[in-house]
Parts: C-alpha cells; sequence; structure tokens
C-alpha cells in the first residue's frame, strides 16, 4: 500500500499507518540505534522523538549519525532531562521530567499540532525509552501512558516506535507493554553482528534476520 | 456519557453541541464544585472533556476525582490556556489528552472523542483483540448472580478443596468492572477492571498462575488483592462457544505455591464446566424470553 511508512535501509517490510511496533533488546546490542533509524523517514514526514533519559543535544547526535538530516520544522524532541538547547536543528521542547507523563503526552500533543499546521501531515513517534518511564513510575501509569499515545499515533496514522530494555525488566513487565503495542522487534548480537526478529508485521519474516545499522 | 466543564458559557454550549450531535450523551457542568456535584450523582463515565482554569480550581484535578469515580473514563483537556501555564508535574501520574481550544472549531476534539471511547485507548490495562465483541457476547451471558449461585458454589467448593487452596471464585469481566457469580472462601465485591487479575487473565487463552502475587509488577501493589490475603492465584477463562474470554473460574491461596501440570488441566476443566453452566442458563433464559411473547 502507498500509504505505508517504508524503512529505506532496513531489511524490515513496510508498516501500515497506524502501527506502534515495541523494539526491544540492550541498548548496547544497536536496538536503540536501530529505533533511531526507523524514525527517519523521507523529507515529507516528520519525526517526534520524546528522549526521556538523554538531553536533546545528545539525543539529536544519535539520530543524525543513524542518517536522519534534523530540519526544525519536521523534527521534534521532547526533552525530560536538560534545559532547552538552543543549537540543535529541531524543535526541543523541555518536560518537567520522565515521570511526568501528562505533561509528555500533552507537550506531544501540542508539537504535533503544531506539524500538522506546517502541513507535515504523516509523522513518525518515538519513545525512546520505556524502560526510564518505568523506573520513575508504577506498571499501571506507563501502561495508560503508553496505551494512550499508541492510541494516539493510530487516531493519526503516524507510527510508533517505542524502545524497552528487557534486561532492566521482569517478563511480566515487558509482556503488558508489548500488549499495547500492535508489532515488536527483538534485537540480539551475534559473533557475526545484529540480528532482529520481527513479530506483528505483515509481509514481514518472524526469524532472525541480520541488519546493519548506519551509526556514521 | 460525557461530562462537559468549562466556564464559558458560549464556548461550553458549542462543545456540548458538537459532541451531542455527534450522537453523544452529555452532561455539563460550569465550575470544578458544579462538576464534583455530576460525580456525585453517581453515573458512571466514559469521557471528561474540560477547560483547565475552572475558576474554583483546575481540570487536572477534576481529571484526578474523575479517575477515582470511572478509572477507565478518558480524559480530554480542551482549553485556550498554553501548556506554559499548565502545571502538569503535580499531575504527572494523570495521563491526560491535551487540544488547543481555537474559536469555534471542535472537529479535532471530535475526533480525539470518538477514536479514544471506540478503542479505549486510555485504560491502564491491555484489551482484548475483539474487547467491542467480547462484550457483546457478555450480554447474553449476564444473567442474575442469584440465579445461577447454586451450580456455581458447588465448583468454587469442589475447587477449594481440590486444590487445597483457601478460596475460588467465578468472575464476570464486563467493559469496566469484574463481577463475582460465586466466591468461596473469599468475598469480592465488584472490582474495578484495572484493580483485577482476572483482566491480564482473559489476555490467555490458557491458564494464568501467578505463584507470588507480591512478586508480580502488574498486582505488587494492588491494594484489593492484599486486603483480601491473596499471595498466589491461578485462573481458567470462561471461553464461550465464539471464543470469547468473558470470565474467569480462579483460586486463590494465601501462600505462594506452585501448581503443577495436573493442576492445569483441573482448573482448565472447571473453567469449562462453569462456561457449560452459564451457556445452559442463556439458552434455558431465551427459550423463557419465547414463551413470554
Amino acid at each position: 500500500m502507498s500509504d505505508d511508512y517504508e524503512f529505506a535501509r532496513l531489511p524490515l517490510a513496510s508498516l501500515r499507518p497506524g502501527t506502534t511496533v515495541l523494539v526491544t533488546g540492550s541498548a548496547h546490542v544497536g536496538a536503540r540505534n536501530l529505533g533511531l533509524q526507523m524514525l527517519s523517514g523521507p523529507p515529507s514526514e516528520g519525526a517526534i522523538l520524546i528522549s526521556t533519559n538523554h538531553r536533546a543535544g545528545r539525543i539529536a547526535d544519535d539520530w543524525a549519525r543513524s542518517g536522519f538530516e534534523l530540519v526544525e520544522d519536521r523534527a521534534a524532541i521532547l526533552d525530560c532531562v536538560g534545559d532547552e538547547e538552543t543549537d540543535v536543528p529541531a524543535q526541543v521542547m523541555p518536560v518537567s521530567g520522565p515521570s511526568d507523563l501528562t505533561g509528555i503526552g500533552m507537550r506531544y500533543s501540542d508539537v504535533y499540532r503544531t506539524f500538522t499546521e506546517a502541513g507535515v501531515e504523516r509523522v513518525r513517534t518515538g519513545l525512546f525509552s520505556v524502560s526510564t518511564l518505568l523506573s520513575f513510575g508504577d506498571l499501571k501509569t506507563v501502561s495508560r501512558f503508553v496505551h494512550t499515545l499508541s492510541g494516539r499515533i493510530d487516531a493519526v496514522d503516524g507510527i510508533g516506535v517505542f524502545y524497552i530494555d528487557p534486561g532492566m525488566h521482569d517478563d511480566q513487565t515487558v509482556s503488558t507493554v508489548t500488549q499495547f503495542c500492535s508489532a515488536r522487534i527483538d534485537v540480539r548480537e551475534t559473533e557475526t553482528g545484529q540480528e532482529l526478529r520481527a513479530r506483528g508485521i505483515p509481509g514481514q519474516s518472524r526469524e532472525w534476520i541480520d541488519f546493519d545499522v548506519r551509526t556514521e | 456519557m460525557i461530562l462537559c466543564v468549562d466556564p464559558d458559557a458560549a464556548a461550553r454550549e458549542r462543545t456540548v453541541v458538537a459532541l451531542a450531535d455527534a450522537g453523544f450523551d452529555v452532561e455539563h457542568a460550569g465550575s470544578l464544585a458544579d462538576a464534583r456535584d455530576v460525580l456525585a450523582d453517581g453515573a458512571s463515565l466514559d469521557c471528561l472533556v474540560t477547560e483547565y482554569d475552572l475558576g474554583d480550581g483546575t481540570g487536572l484535578e477534576l481529571a484526578e476525582d474523575v479517575r477515582g469515580h470511572s478509572p477507565d473514563a478518558a480524559c480530554v483537556l480542551f482549553t485556550t490556556t498554553s501548556l506554559d501555564d499548565v502545571d502538569t508535574g503535580t499531575f504527572g501520574a494523570l495521563v491526560a489528552e491535551y487540544v488547543a481550544k481555537q474559536g469555534e472549531d471542535r472537529g479535532e476534539l471530535l475526533g480525539l472523542v470518538e477514536h479514544a471511547l471506540a478503542f479505549r485507548s486510555q485504560t491502564a490495562y491491555p484489551l482484548p483483540d475483539d474487547e467491542g465483541a467480547r462484550v457483546a457476547a457478555l450480554e447474553q451471558y449476564a444473567t442474575d448472580p442469584a440465579e445461577l449461585g447454586e451450580s456455581l458454589d458447588r465448583l468454587t467448593v469442589i475447587a477449594t478443596e481440590l486444590f487445597d487452596a483457601t478460596a475460588a471464585a467465578v468472575g464476570i469481566i464486563d467493559a469496566h468492572s469484574q463481577e463475582f457469580l460465586s466466591c468461596h472462601g473469599i468475598a469480592f465485591e465488584p472490582m474495578a477492571r484495572e484493580d483485577t487479575t482476572c483482566t491480564y487473565a482473559i489476555l490467555d487463552a490458557d491458564v494464568t498462575v501467578v505463584e507470588d502475587v507480591w512478586e508480580d509488577p502488574r498486582f505488587a501493589d494492588n491494594e484489593a488483592l492484599d486486603a483480601a490475603g491473596v499471595r498466589f492465584y491461578a485462573s481458567a477463562p470462561l471461553v464461550t462457544p465464539d471464543d470469547q474470554a468473558i470470565g474467569t473460574f480462579c483460586i486463590y491461596d494465601d501462600e505462594p505455591r506452585a501448581f503443577a501440570d495436573r493442576d492445569r488441566e483441573l482448573l482448565s476443566m472447571l473453567g469449562e464446566e462453569a462456561m457449560q453452566q452459564l451457556t445452559l442458563r442463556s439458552r434455558v433464559s431465551a427459550d423463557g424470553g419465547d414463551d413470554d411473547e
């Protein structure tokens, strides 16, 4: 379908609008980089990244290294850590902290509106990471937040890429968060490199496959 | 029901008309105190649409009350107040939607409310894939617990003895709460869905076992389970012939414990037996309905 969101340099089938994917794996095996690259669409699309544990400047650098060209009118970072930084080529919106889920959700809606008003209709949303939210709030509260955000993404025909490090949580927590997402990608490291395995993505193999994310 | 709260009477009227025209049942109020009076009347709320500055308090204070009253309610701040002037930090765990109120436009609000209610996307727990059909299926089984009591009571007595457990229960999960058709060794009042173990159990076609409730992040802070002295939980889903899980057959213990494969099989059988009782009762009452016509 022509409306699908594509992933140019990744071995991933395109995603139907409204899909939220949970990317799981530890940061050092490249799961976070995979997530950043999934957020990096063509110039006609916008992207909103909720950064819970890295300052806007740091995550903007990581994002740029994944091959994304940050431009203020189509990239926004909701920064739950630092103060507003002016040298980042994106709209940077401060949130009081990763425990202020109400503030994060409302800022998100507000930024999304500015995109729509600027004519950016297709938006990819990143949440990096659910793990940080869980270390500041209980599972029930984070569940409501993740459910509400994935519902919002579905309502506006965007896509969501939420990252969680399963090593930081027990199985029930990861499984509960997974249930709010329509698809899941697990990432692992092997002797030869990195592999991903997808669930819930039509047209995508359910086997482990090699992938390589650009980090330069 | 949707509660619409806005001190600006003209703006409120516009919002109420837009929501009512879309087919929603709408109540309205002009202040925090008036909105609290509506809540005190007891009717369950599906959605709150509120301004931020209510004169005698804020929309977020009200949203917090609404969640205490109707935990699944979608809350939407529909406001002219800039986000920079909204104190979200104090209400960080609330989680609500935000729509800027700009002039007479109600389109964005309406789209958001319709989606939030159709998909119930502000619940604090995951929903089965086909929740709408599940709740619809439930209607034909929602019979009077008193009428069913005896047959299910026998099963909960048997289960308690069979598994050497402290209690057993048969619960039905409707859109927002769990009601118990039979309890043995424990007395449960209806519980909000976000507080029950069974809310998670109906997502699984197999028997669910929580060996130690205190060690499970989904239930570790659950006051209702704690008050009832529940440490161990196991349940089999009650699945209709159309494959909808409408409730559970549960057993409880006051100590953490393991649950063998054979125990799982036996609990499944008890679940199937309870479901069969419910199915038979629904057929009998459907036939009775025909006779009356």
